[in-house]
């Protein structure tokens, strides 16, 4: 019920327009209401010979109809604005809260969960305050009406033909509840159907190559049946509540041909009141309905609404200090205290870690997956807190300074490259909007990509990403380190990729870190001897913990975990390959276009 | 995610044609019930249609010649009449669902198959999103048209016309009225509301689109967001997208505002204009009292059947959009099924007998150009394999050695005939690969892919894939084999591990190693293995060295090497460039030789010690 509340809450800033479109739609069912009674009215004055009453009705029948008109124009449109007002409120709301969110939030969610509730959720909570609470408001009014001016009229009649109401409403409601969870269950099982066939066409030359398309086949008929059993469960229900809805309201309508014609015979009731009813027990077929549907409505309303709140309800578990610190000038020292870090209770990604770090060094850290290689750099831009202990730039506590500023001076330069769907100067120029074209320019010559770009006829203009050009991993490693060069970093950290490129591209992306390297620190995630090279120090991470640190040379001899992963990361073989053809780059493109 | 229908809701002849013929080979095998499920229809509109008609009844016969069991009579006959419809509604209800939902079953089965005969090179050229959208948004596209829209398209359209019908049968020149009145208006009305709502649908839907699109990658990039601290500028950007959803949205509540009021409002004065005209009648004429009763009552009918004639209009409008993308959908779907499979088994294959595994490249040229054929110069196309001749003789391994395109992976792939080569041959123990049906020669073959790419379901399931009906012991062997059963056993469900989408939930090595687990179960006689290039886990690299050692033993192998360890293993070494082989020996052959591999090797070992 709070959820309930809370959802009518969402329509304060439209408090105006809410009370106007409810009172348009009140003065809109005066004028429907009205009609049955209008013809009622004809029909006593044409029984009664009255032939100059005739047209007045008539006309009062399309005056209400224009009546009608004028309002439900107003109606539908401020109704509409709302709805839509509340659902662009709500879906800005629930984005800004998500940027909010510190980065551990979303280690636990999948994206699509996450996009469920920022498109199906929002409607479903927009039709129901735009729409819904109207359909309520607006049906129970022309039921309660009707009912009125029917009891008003006959009331032994009325009370006859009303009987099947709260029926049709009960079973409308019903039918509400459970066909939701029912289509639901079809939209899960589709889920799977779609994950299926995407398996089947991305894993296609598996599946040929061991000739399985027979298995796969039935596989995927055993989920088509599956989806198909479930929306047969959901049509029997649709079979089983819709007719009743619409066959319950002419139960009403028989009982007010036999109650009432026998009335209007034996002289009780005028002809004209008999029509009345008739028509108004036509008329209200629809209302009935649409209230269950409504009702059904405000049910799935609560639960998205539920659903949305829950992640406006998640507080930022980081937030700027409320006075934050200025960040002194320096070059970049950095100082590990007893820092813990350990993710919802889990074991400790990082276990009283004290290391420091001075201006200027080139730190390579190195380990085998989740020893916490990448939470430790990740807490120097503060993407994550620490759980106890603490870090500090320039003598300065991370948690003390305002995180926009921070990150400013720490850049981060990602394994997958990830690279946003824009042109390649707005992708280095990520991290300053405003940033000139030369410094721009300046940034992609450092990180040895300004030839290929210039390269390219759209130049710095040339799109990038899920629509655009598609790079190759060492280039859009590139263009990640141009972006992080921008801001100018005192701390750049590096994800170093563990797809293996060729040498040629190994030795460009060497050239531009060693390059970029100078007058900065550096921490660097290492997978391979020639980044591994560029460092001033090693640090070996296992379980959370530094298990040694020092030279290549001085590790070698006393790290056993070290020498095997020196062994074992050893340059692949077509690492080694460089300038064996000529003509490798354009079949290279072929290789790539075609895919394996 | 988007389902944007063809610019313009217009469609030829000829398409629509097909649209017919391909419904009607799908509903062919349902005829039955599609026979059943019209008459049903036809009962339901007829129930829904007599209501009125007995109104009138009532108050001509029953209360005009004050006739209490006439009456009774009538009114039983109504309450029968609202007992068929229900009955009919729920079997035509049940058995549209029934028929449509296995309809939709059988195009997915079919567009699935129809998938599975098209060759490789089918799925290199088209995006693999736009195929599954094919088999997901395009056919829940039709799904909703056959849940929502033909049950109302079709009954809406049956009971407009009966209730058309009734009215001209009770009365021709009051009909004639009411429609003069109201038709007019409402058929211009309900066409240009089709033809603004079709647009407007789509210009939310591709609004829509936009901003799941962003939302999508902003999500993804969430860390780069953040490091860079850049939140306050997708907020606003994000902000301008939802504004124009909200715009264009607008639109459509401006057509719904306009629209369905009026709709109403000429319902209004077609009762008005039935008033008049029979209310005049009745009193111009020197009619008995029974006589107007009689009158009323047709009136009152009257009134019910206009009820009967504008709620359809209204839910056919509705429909429309659902109608077009459904439409639209069809036609994407039929264009899929036209494409014919360009690489089938000849008609006279063979079926490969059990293999010792000797394979033969003479002299083979290969292109992925479409246009290249066994004619081409060396210049008009490229050419990703260039004069290949090697032998591969039973139970060697072959390291394939050279750059990204240097044409190490599309030699696999001839090996597996996911391509033919324009000119030369590939055998396989002296036969001609286009003679043998493509399953014979492929039951015989196993295939490890670079990145391990599994399918959704448990550990168990994956490995089994490569020999279904294989014993759990079989599994449990193979798995130890290849020195995955450790890592398998070491997790919380072991073998009913559940692996996630492609694998999602494994790491990259105890992918790579399960797949060779499936590899070895499969027991091929000739193993094509694309090695991971990507760093895994120190630890999962050795168990990886071990198990492909196992898996190699005994069989023919094509190896496309990334580890030297790999490579030194090798029976033999081809070093290829630029698509031809250049090199071909063991290790210390080619290192005595001193050409392209001697100063790769040295290259190699230069960077190791760096």
């Amino acid at each position: 019920m709070t959820t309930f509340w809370r959802l009518l809450g969402l329509l304060r800033p439209y408090r105006r327009a809410v009370i106007a479109s409810w009172l348009l739609a009140c003065l809109a069912i005066v004028g429907t209401v009205a009609i049955p009674l209008l013809i009622g009215e004809a029909v006593n004055a044409i029984e009664d010979g009255r032939r100059s009453s005739i047209l007045p009705y008539a006309l009062a029948i399309v005056g209400a109809g224009l009546a009608r008109l004028a309002l439900s124009v107003p109606r539908r449109l401020v109704a509409g604005r709302v709805s839509l007002g509340v659902e662009y409120n709500l879906r800005n709301r629930m984005y800004g809260h998500l940027q909010r969110l510190e980065l551990a939030f979303f280690d636990g969610q999948q994206v699509g969960q996450l996009m469920s509730r920022a498109t199906v959720d929002l409607q479903a909570v927009r039709f129901f305050l735009g729409y819904g609470l109207v359909f309520i408001v607006q049906n129970l009014l022309t039921i309660a009406l009707a009912a009125v001016v029917m009891i008003v009229v006959k009331p032994s009649l009325a009370l006859v033909a009303l009987i099947p109401v709260p029926f049709v409403i009960g079973a409308a409601a019903r039918y509400g509840r459970f066909s939701r969870p029912a289509l639901q269950e079809v939209q899960q099982r589709i889920a799977e159907l779609t994950a299926d066939a995407e398996e089947n066409i991305s894993g296609v030359r598996i599946v040929k190559a061991f000739a399985r398309e027979r298995e796969q086949f039935e596989r995927f008929r055993h989920r088509v049946g599956r989806v198909f059993d479930q929306s047969m469960f959901s049509t029997r229900l649709r079979a089983f509540y819709n007719p009743m809805i619409s066959f319950l309201p002419n139960l009403g309508q028989a009982a007010v041909l036999l109650v009432g014609g026998r009335q209007v015979i034996n002289g009780s009731l005028t002809l004209g009141a008999f029509v009345a009813f008739n028509a108004y027990m036509l008329m209200l077929m629809s209302p009935m309905r649409m209230l269950g549907i409504a009702l059904g409505m405000s049910q799935r309303a609560v639960a998205s609404g539920n659903r949305v709140f829950e992640i406006l309800d998640r507080e930022p578990r980081i937030s700027a200090p409320r006075e934050p610190k200025k960040l002194p000038p320096g070059l970049g020292a950095v100082r590990f205290e007893h820092a813990c870090l350990s993710y919802d209770g889990g074991p400790p990604a990082m276990a009283d870690i004290d290391l420091e770090i001075a201006a200027g060094e080139t730190i390579a850290v190195v380990g085998p997956t989740g020893s916490g290689k990448t939470t430790l750099v990740a807490t120097v831009g503060r993407l994550y807190d620490l759980t106890s202990g603490s870090v500090l730039i320039d003598g300065v506590d991370v948690r003390e300074l305002d995180p926009a500023e921070l990150r400013k001076q720490v850049a981060l330069v990602p394994d997958d490259g990830f690279l946003f769907s824009a042109t390649i100067r707005d992708n280095i120029a990520y991290g300053v909007p405003d940033a000139s074209l030369s410094r721009v320019e300046l940034a992609a010559k450092r990180a040895q990509m300004s030839s290929f770009i210039d390269s390219l006829e759209g130049g710095y203009d040339t799109m990038v990403g899920e629509r655009g050009l598609t790079l190759s991993g060492g280039q859009r490693q590139r263009i990640a380190i141009a972006r992080a060069l921008v801001t100018d970093p005192r701390v750049l950290i590096l994800d170093d990729a563990t797809a293996s490129v060729d040498a040629a591209t190994e030795a460009q992306i060497k050239g531009a870190l060693a390059k970029v390297m100078e007058g900065r620190t550096t921490f660097v995630i290492a997978h391979r001897l020639s980044t591994i090279a560029l460092a001033d120090r090693v640090i070996v991470m296992e379980d959370g913990r530094i298990s040694a640190q020092g030279t290549h040379a001085e590790l070698l001899k006393d790290s056993e975990l070290y020498g095997e992963i020196v062994e074992k990361g050893l340059p692949r073989l077509t690492t080694a390959l460089s300038g064996l053809a000529a003509n490798a780059d354009e079949t290279a493109e072929r290789a790539k276009a075609v895919g394996l | 995610m988007k389902v944007i229908p063809r610019p313009s809701a217009g469609s030829s002849g000829r398409q629509r044609l097909r649209r017919l013929r391909g419904l009607a080979e799908l509903l062919r095998p349902y005829r039955g019930r599609v026979a059943a499920m019209l008459v049903a229809m036809l009962a339901a509109t007829a129930a829904a249609l007599a209501p009125p008609y007995l109104a009138k009844l009532a108050i001509d016969q029953g209360i005009g010649e004050r006739d209490a069991d006439a009456l009774t009579l009538i009114v039983i006959a109504f309450v029968v009449a609202a007992l068929l419809y229900w009955a009919a509604t729920y079997a035509q209800t049940y058995l549209v669902g029934w028929v449509g939902q296995r309809t939709l079953q059988d195009l997915r089965l079919r567009i699935f198959s129809h998938l599975q005969r098209q060759s490789i090179g089918f799925f290199s050229q088209r995006r693999t999103g736009v195929l599954i959208s094919r088999m997901t948004n395009d056919v829940q596209a039709l799904d909703q048209l056959v849940t929502d829209g033909v049950v109302t398209l079709l009954s809406s359209t049956l009971t407009l016309a009966g209730a058309a019908a009734i009215l001209v049968a009770l009365d021709w020149r009051l009909a004639l009225v009411t429609f003069v009145a109201t038709i007019p208006a409402l058929a211009a009305g309900s066409v240009a509301f089709r033809y603004f709502a079709a647009g407007a649908y789509r210009a939310v839907r591709e609004k829509i689109a936009l901003i799941t699109s962003y939302l999508q990658e902003t999500l993804s990039g969430v860390r780069i967001v953040r490091a860079f601290g850049q939140e306050p500028r997708h907020i606003e950007r994000f902000a301008e997208l939802n504004e124009a959803h909200r715009e264009v949205n607008m639109r459509t509540v401006k057509l719904n505002a306009a629209y369905f009021p009026a709709v109403e409002m000429l319902q209004a004065i077609g009762t008005a204009v039935i008033v008049i005209y029979g209310g005049y009648q009745a009193l111009d004429s020197s009619l008995s009292a029974d006589e107007r009763v009689a009158l009323i009552g047709t009136l009152v009918a009257f009134v019910g059947y206009l009820t009967l004639f504008f709620d359809p209009i209204q839910q056919l409008s509705n429909l429309y959009v659902t109608y077009q993308q459904g439409m639209a959908a069809l036609d994407k779907i039929f264009d899929l099924l036209d494409t014919e499979p360009d690489m089938r088994d000849a008609h006279d294959a063979d079926e490969l007998s059990e293999v010792d595994g000797a394979i033969d490249f003479e002299d083979v040229w290969f292109s992925y150009d479409g246009i290249a054929g066994p004619d081409s110069g060396d210049d008009e196309v490229t050419w990703a394999l260039r004069e290949v001749s090697l032998q591969v003789t039973q139970g060697e391994t072959l390291a394939l050695v050279g750059e990204t395109g240097a044409g190490k992976s599309t030699m696999a792939k001839l090996v597996a005939r996911f391509y033919d080569p324009q000119r030369g041959v590939v055998r396989v123990d002296g036969h001609d690969l286009r003679r043998v049906t493509q399953k014979s020669l492929r039951r015989q073959l196993g295939v490890v892919p670079q990145e391990g790419f599994l399918f959704g379901g448990s550990v168990y399931e994956n490995i089994v894939f490569g020999r279904p009906g294989a014993s759990e012991l079989e599994v449990v062997s193979a798995a130890k084999a290849v020195d995955a059963h450790e890592f398998i056993k070491a997790m919380p469900d072991g073998y009913d591990t559940e692996v996630g989408e492609r694998g999602a939930r494994l790491s990259a090595g105890q992918r790579q190693l399960v797949a060779l687990a499936r590899a070895f179960i499969a027991d091929p006689r000739i193993l094509v293995l694309d090695e991971a290039t990507a760093n895994v886990d120190v630890r999962a690299e050795s168990a990886i060295e071990q198990g492909m050692r196992e898996l190699l033993e005994g069989r023919t192998s094509i190896v496309i090497a990334h580890r030297l360890s790999t490579v030194i293993g090798a029976d033999r070494i081809a070093v290829l460039d630029g698509g031809r082989v250049v090199e071909i020996g063991s290790h210390d052959e080619l290192m005595k030789a001193g050409g392209t591999y001697a100063r790769l090797y040295s290259t190699w070992a230069e960077l190791a010690a760096a």
